[in-house]
């Protein structure tokens, strides 16, 4: 995510401190991405939320790779791009690995969570 | 004291071990040591990594479907305390694990065994596809007859150069 860094040398340090950290830790994980995906049911995006903060009011959002644009345009760009593509592709496949998925690997059942007791 | 399974691995994580992260979505992951741990901050997913239960399962390495797999589960009601229900338990666990590494093992010994025969059939049907690169179309069916005879003669040259 993000280019490289145009005026630096060392080729450990080669991304910008922001690109650097949004592969990291400030973009969501898999499963969170992939349950969004699964409520709104492909992307069809609602009116998002007005955020200052936010790149372009937080207006132009992508929700595959959890990343604001400043304008439609920009967004689209980063529709045609590879690492988008990629991106889709894997929500598109199966979901993302779970606790629950470690627990059934290790020879557990199903956990048993008793008799419901309110009936909704 | 409940045993935990690690995320990464599904081994299991005993109290005092290994190390848990909590996302800011409240969500739990734990891992059974550093190694585990690494592998996920690399974002590596755990049904490729080959060493992981997830991927052993996956591709049919391991025993998946099973009746003994159904007692261990995690529960999440609590259970009042019976002394005959305990040492019942504890006497069937002992059993269940016998018959589940019994399972194991004939399934892995009917996992290992099985390729020898496929590969035979294999050799076989390229031998029989391929042996005009070796030998002329013609030759083939010529070349069991010629093996035969040609000890013999030698045999009897033999004889008489000895005689």
């Amino acid at each position: 995510m993000g280019g490289k860094c145009p005026h630096r040398k060392v080729k450990k340090r080669r991304l910008s401190h922001k690109s650097a950290r949004r592969t990291k830790f400030e973009l969501k994980g898999d499963d969170a991405v992939y349950d969004e995906l699964k409520k709104t049911d492909g992307g069809a995006s609602k009116s998002l939320p007005l955020d200052e903060d936010l790149p372009g009011m937080g207006q132009f959002y992508c929700l595959h790779c959890d990343r604001y644009f400043s304008n439609v345009a920009v967004r689209d760009e980063h529709f045609k791009t590879k690492k988008h593509k990629k991106r889709v592709k894997i929500m598109m496949g199966p979901a993302p690995h779970t606790q629950l998925d470690a627990d059934l690997a290790a020879g557990m059942g199903m956990p048993d969570n008793g008799p419901k007791l309110m009936s909704m | 004291m409940r045993l935990e399974k690690c995320w990464f691995c599904s081994s299991t994580v005993y109290p005092g071990h290994g190390i848990q992260f909590v996302r800011n979505d409240a969500k739990i992951f734990r891992f059974c040591r550093s190694k585990c741990h690494k592998n996920f901050k690399m974002k590596r997913n755990p049904r490729k990594v080959k060493w992981t239960k997830a991927y052993r399962r996956l591709h049919g390495k391991d025993m998946t479907q099973d009746s003994t797999f159904e007692f261990e589960r995690k529960r999440n009601r609590p259970e009042r305390y019976d002394r005959d229900i305990v040492e019942n338990t504890l006497k069937a666990i002992k059993k269940i694990d016998k018959v589940r590494v019994a399972r194991a093992e004939t399934h892995h010994k009917i996992r290992m065994g099985g390729k020898k025969e496929k590969e035979q059939k294999e050799a076989k049907t390229e031998l029989e596809q391929s042996i005009n690169m070796v030998k002329a179309p013609g030759a083939v069916s010529l070349l069991p007859a010629r093996k035969h005879k040609v000890p013999q003669q030698q045999t009897q040259e033999n004889r008489a150069m000895e005689e």
